[in-house]
């Protein structure tokens, strides 16, 4: 739940990607490489991944598909009720049974995917870009706009990301888009923090000093020099923040500040589910497995990326 | 001493600017953008108010007058223990909140304890029990708890043990019994991060020189996890308090929907509802202040509870050369 929870999950390690990037300088071109070296790599990387990341991958990949082409999983309307088909169980006919209205529970999983998931983009893409504006500014400018900017984001700590996103909920009104933005708010605080950091150490590193006396502007030396070499570990934080998003999206959306019935978005089916505890849980238990899924899945697909980038650098 | 006096000085004032900015800019984005809380209580088509009380209104949030002094009026009131009025309820904010006050320090106390047992549990386990395919499967919980949204949880436990096996009523909500879910939902919500932060220390702890020396010296292992590791191990995880507690009580909102328990979360979730700025004002405050406050407690007993950390001029630093372990974990919780 917990921005700091997260955060202590991963360490980054700017080292080994400068190292790394290092190490592909080094290297003369990759068309060099033999069809027998993409052989090994290929084998490298199979080796690193274990069951779960395979699974995570066809996991994440499912939900691709349920974004893109939402039809090529379902035969049914996520919307079209059904008379007398009312709180059925799963069967063969709806796998994962029928909600009150008799909508089937599997198509509005599927269909709901691209709401829970563009919300929880939107979020990031907020969180993400408003952190490293500020990260960038506080830490390369310092001084006295670097302590402001510190304070700020030391008040955005010190309030707990739900009810920050819930304040912000209040200002902006409820809905799918105020909630997901709510969200992203709650997040440039750890980004911020990661990108100030890393800009403050590359900022004083040997090159940054070499470009400068070659004559590189500020603004250059800032683009062409520190970002590059500042945002790795930024990135390698998205998987984490991503599936953070998707609950606070979803517990936002249970609390009914999020989107609007009848869209199929999964906190909603929960939230609906919940009515239907004792007669049929598996409206509550299926949506809500799904959810702890696709965080897991995500959050394994960083183990994924990394051992990818390991095997090819 | 002078240093540590004037360290504290610097802490203290450091923490009361980081509350009043969290007071002003809450204030600034619930009052002064645009969809102000009390104009659309006044300009409500559904439930208008009568003209001499929006008379009344106005004088008492001074709409008539600039931004700014409407801020400063509502500010001088804070000063006098004043926190204003629910837009939604009309009673006194400072009643809401005491109200719902008691129950859910009453819930988040015993969510605390829940959480230091099952995260020292857990961490206990996923660094010392033998078969390393437990530990890897021990170690992988603070990442499926923390992919566990709150609210299902306590809907998972509300179906198996009040609906299935019908130990617990799902609709009392005084007796002692009716905290228990509550509290073990709330505990399991904030517990991953303590337990990566325990399962660190420990690990980091289990390779240190003196555990070899305890064993030469015959002691064993219960005693040496039990006596030493624990209390070394649980050092880093003292800084995390802060942040639990905060969240403990953001928590809350979650948990006391689901469980339709009157606590200070649901006083929140109200006025989240009802759009009562006033009232989401006054949790806000409370949350920093109360954040604000036990980090600073916790900065000021970390060195007491660990001798090796010294207060110098400038920051909080290791003495000798064990690490920065403390600048680590401040590291990792930035």
């Amino acid at each position: 739940m917990s921005d700091i929870g997260q955060d202590t999950l991963v360490r980054p390690t700017p080292q080994t990607q400068a190292s790394a990037r290092a190490a592909a300088r080094d290297r003369p071109g990759e068309a060099g490489r033999s069809a027998a070296s993409w052989r090994r790599t290929a084998r490298g990387i199979a080796a690193q991944l274990s069951v779960l990341d395979v699974l995570a991958a066809v996991f994440v990949l499912l939900l691709v598909i349920a974004i893109v082409a939402p039809r090529l999983l379902v035969g049914y309307d996520p919307l079209a009720a059904a008379e007398g088909h009312t709180l059925e169980a799963p069967s063969l006919h709806h796998i994962f049974g029928t909600d009150y209205l008799g909508r089937d529970l599997y198509s509005r999983l599927v269909h709901g995917t691209s709401a829970t998931l563009s919300a929880s983009a939107v979020a990031l893409i907020v969180g993400l870009v408003g952190g490293i504006l500020l990260g960038i500014v506080s830490g390369y400018l310092g001084g006295w706009v670097d302590s402001i900017i510190s304070r700020v984001i030391d008040v955005l700590l010190s309030v707990p990301g739900l009810l920050l996103s819930m304040v912000i909920v209040v200002a902006l009104g409820f809905g799918a888009v105020n909630a997901a933005i709510a969200v992203g708010v709650s997040s440039i605080a750890s980004f911020s923090r990661i990108t100030r950091s890393e800009v403050l150490r590359t900022r004083t590193s040997a090159f940054v000093e070499a470009a400068q006396h070659q004559g590189s502007s500020r603004v250059r030396t800032l683009v062409q020099h520190i970002l590059p070499n500042s945002l790795g570990p930024v990135f390698s934080l998205i998987p984490l923040h991503f599936g953070g998003a998707i609950i606070w999206i979803s517990s936002l959306s249970f609390l009914g500040f999020g989107a609007v019935p009848p869209k199929p978005e999964w906190g909603l089916l929960v939230a609906e589910g919940r009515q239907y505890l004792l007669a049929a849980p598996w409206l509550l238990l299926i949506p809500g497995l799904v959810i702890v899924i696709t965080v897991l899945s995500i959050s394994r697909l960083q183990h994924l990326a990394s051992a990818l980038r390991k095997a090819l650098s | 001493m002078t240093s540590t006096l004037g360290y504290l000085g610097r802490r203290v004032v450091h923490a009361v600017i980081v509350v009043a900015l969290a007071y002003f800019l809450t204030y600034w984005v619930l009052f002064a953008l645009p969809g102000d809380p009390v104009r659309n209580r006044l300009d409500n088509p559904q439930n208008p108010v009568p003209p001499e009380q929006t008379k009344v209104i106005i004088d008492y949030y001074n709409l008539d007058k600039p931004a700014w002094q409407q801020f400063f009026v509502t500010l001088g009131r804070l000063f006098h223990g004043d926190l204003g009025y629910s837009l939604g309820t009309g009673r006194k904010v400072t009643d809401l909140i005491a109200q719902g006050l008691q129950s859910t320090v009453l819930l988040a106390v015993l969510a605390l304890l829940v959480a230091i047992v099952v995260a020292g549990g857990i961490a206990i386990l996923a660094v010392f029990v033998p078969s390393p395919a437990v530990r890897a499967v021990l170690r992988a919980v603070p990442s499926v708890s923390l992919a566990t949204p709150t609210f299902l949880v306590g809907l998972f436990l509300l179906q198996v043990f009040s609906y299935r096996l019908g130990w617990v009523s799902a609709i009392d909500t005084e007796s002692p019994v009716s905290l228990v879910l509550p509290a073990i939902t709330l505990g399991v919500g904030v517990s991953p991060s303590v337990t990566q932060v325990l399962i660190h220390g420990l690990a980091e702890a289990k390779v240190q020189p003196f555990v070899k020396v305890l064993k030469a010296k015959g002691l064993t292992q219960r005693r040496i996890v039990g006596r030493h590791l624990l209390r070394n191990g649980s050092i880093p995880a003292l800084t995390l308090f802060a942040l639990t507690t905060a969240e403990l009580i953001a928590g809350s909102v979650i948990v006391e929907t689901v469980f339709n328990r009157a606590g200070l979360g649901f006083v929140t979730e109200e006025a989240v509802r009802s759009q009562d700025g006033p009232v989401v004002l006054a949790v806000v405050l409370l949350v920093a202040s109360l954040y604000s406050a036990i980090n600073l407690l916790t900065d000021l007993v970390y060195p007491l509870v660990d001798p090796r950390i010294v207060i110098t001029e400038s920051r909080v630093r290791l003495r000798g050369g064990a690490g920065s372990r403390r600048e680590r974990i401040a590291g990792a919780a930035a």
